[in-house]
């Protein structure tokens, strides 16, 4: 696993930190997303104005999407994760490996989020009995982290899905 | 790197003589499953009590949805099965996310209420600035108590003194003691009105009358001559850059006879094993770093010496260990944690270091957590106290 901080940008955001990995790799250990979302949480929250409150705030966001991407991806592939910021808020870039149903998956979860009432479809499918739906974590991120999502496709073999969160009130 | 020593747990656990169910530390299953047995003693638990039952999940950091979906089921389920049970949720506003997530269950069923129990404590909420300090001095408070209760009356706190804590911060040790030694009286006085109206709000909660919490400054308090038989001073003759102005204060206000007790640090002899010498690196540097600040987290050892110059007699000095093997291991875990996010965050950043140094630094932050969540690991961290009498 690489970690590091790179200083490209994003348009005016300023990466923090990049890692990446193979995606067989990274799916081999569920316990890979609560340490990655950890780690990066304490990273990056250093210098925000409450540190552990925002780090208890992003972990939790990451997570969610690190959970998503652990049961949704092609078998191999590189799996890559970055952060970038401006100002108050901060991107979380994933490029994923995808097969064509992994593909449409993701598309079709990001059409949903922005087609707008996520709040009533995130509580219902919070409060189903069975097993979640697997786009659980993109809907709380958007209702309860107001995350912001696109994606762009890579090539024929990765999506990038981008999620922009905004989790403190202003920059101090 | 990612920290493979870091223990990811959590502790479930049921109070039987405060109905109160209590969750914490860090939840994120991968099924549904993997809760099964949290969820049955949450059964058992609300089988059990009557009238309310209680959550606590005031220590709960972290819980995915796959675990709040489990709970949510069970809870849900309960509540409909239990129409002459309330169940309260008992939040807090430090962890950011559990309010609002909890909060969606009263949307389902309104016998499930939520209540984040120190909103009312934090007027700025989360953003005000003293606030990342409270719950360090509350688990510090906790932590050192186990031994300064046994020790204190060797210092001169016997029950129905007067006394007063100087720099009292959020007012833990003022509460212990009035609960411990039922002074006849204690005024707290810091300088931080956040912290006093945090502990003002404490005392009332706990119904503990009788604290005058008072807003001052120690170099210069506005409390008369020789007042109180014990006049304490915990862990703050090390943050000023002329503590024996302070000294003369706490002697002043000090009754011919009675006793002032300090307790200090020696940060760089915070130990711990495995990989003791990772530890011992960042503490050095961390006693380094508050010297940059004019600060002396040394001065433990220094304090008897403090207490002669400013003409105590019968001087006093011993020091403990608070440790993992205190019985809390997680408390000890979560004050190390706090330091981190405060010395390797907000001060190095300040001092202006760069990146290699911090990661380095906090190395040995996260290696002195991990020995003490270790089941082999000792984590300690020594504290020195002393006292004087005034002379007659
Ligand atoms: C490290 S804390 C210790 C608090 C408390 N005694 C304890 O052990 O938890 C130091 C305290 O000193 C207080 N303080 C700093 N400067 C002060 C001053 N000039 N007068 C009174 N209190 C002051 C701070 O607000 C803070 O609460």
């Amino acid at each position: 696993m690489d970690l590091g901080a790179a200083p490209m940008g994003a348009g005016d955001y300023a990466e923090l930190l990049e890692f990446d990995m193979d995606m067989d790799g990274f799916a081999s250990n569920w316990a890979y997303c609560d340490r990655v979302s950890t780690y990066f949480a304490r990273m990056i929250s250093h210098n925000r104005s409450d540190s552990l409150l925002y780090s208890n705030l992003f972990s939790s966001a990451l997570n969610e999407l690190l959970e998503t991407v652990y049961r949704l991806h092609a078998p191999s592939g590189r799996f890559a994760c970055s952060v970038a910021r401006k100002g108050a808020s901060e991107r979380v870039t994933l490029t994923v490996p995808v097969d064509a149903q992994t593909a449409e998956f993701y598309r079709s979860a990001v059409k949903v989020l922005n087609e707008g009432d996520v709040a009533s479809r995130y509580h219902s499918a919070l409060f189903t009995d069975g097993p979640l739906q697997p786009n659980i974590g993109l809907l709380e991120l958007a209702v309860d982290y107001a995350a912001r999502f696109s994606i762009e496709p890579t090539d024929a073999n990765a999506i990038r899905l981008i999620a922009d969160l905004k989790l403190e009130e202003s920059d101090t | 790197m990612i920290a493979d020593t870091l223990v990811q747990t959590y502790k479930v656990s049921f109070d039987d003589n405060n109905q109160e169910f209590a969750l914490s530390g860090s939840m994120r299953p991968e099924r549904g499953a993997e809760m099964e047995a949290c969820i049955r003693l949450l059964e058992t638990s609300i089988a059990s009590i009557r009238g309310t039952f209680y959550i606590n999940v005031k220590r709960l950091v972290r819980l995915n949805n796959v675990a709040f979906h489990a709970l949510a089921g069970a809870l849900l389920k309960a509540a409909d099965e239990r129409p002459d049970v309330k169940i309260s949720i008992i939040t807090s506003s430090v962890i950011g996310w559990s309010t609002k997530k909890f909060g969606t269950l009263t949307a389902k069923n309104p016998r499930i209420v939520v209540e984040e129990y120190d909103s009312e404590f934090y007027p700025g909420q989360s953003f005000l600035e003293e606030g990342g300090f409270v719950p360090v001095l509350r688990t510090q408070t906790k932590l050192t108590w186990k031994h300064e209760r046994s020790l204190l009356p060797r210092h001169g706190l016997t029950p129905g003194v007067t006394m007063a804590d100087i720099c009292c911060g959020i007012g833990d040790f003022a509460v212990l003691v009035a609960k411990e030694f039922a002074p006849s009286r204690i005024v707290a006085l810091d300088h931080s009105k956040s912290s006093l109206a945090y502990a003002r709000q404490v005392a009332s909660e706990f119904d503990i009358g009788g604290i005058e919490y008072i807003y001052g400054d120690a170099a210069e308090m506005l409390l008369e001559d020789g007042q109180f038989d014990f006049v304490s001073c915990r862990h703050a003759l090390q943050i000023f850059n002329k503590p024996e102005m302070i000294v003369n204060e706490l002697v002043r206000i000090c009754k011919p006879g009675g006793r002032v007790y300090v307790s200090n640090e020696k940060i760089s002899q915070c130990l711990g094993e495995p990989r003791g010498p990772s530890i011992q690196w960042t503490y050095e540097q961390l006693s380094k770093l508050f010297a940059d600040f004019d600060m002396d987290l040394e001065f433990g050892p220094k304090s008897y010496q403090a207490l002669q110059k400013a003409g105590l007699e019968d001087i006093r000095i011993e020091s403990f260990m608070v440790t993992n093997r205190d019985g809390d291991a997680q408390a000890f875990a979560d004050m190390v944690m706090a330091w981190e996010e405060m010395f390797a965050g907000g001060m190095c950043e300040k001092r202006g270091d760069d990146a290699a140094f911090v990661e380095k630094f906090r190395r040995g932050f996260e290696d002195h957590i991990a020995a003490a969540l270790h089941p082999g690991g000792y984590a300690g961290w020594p504290v020195w106290v002393a006292s004087g009498r005034k002379p007659l």
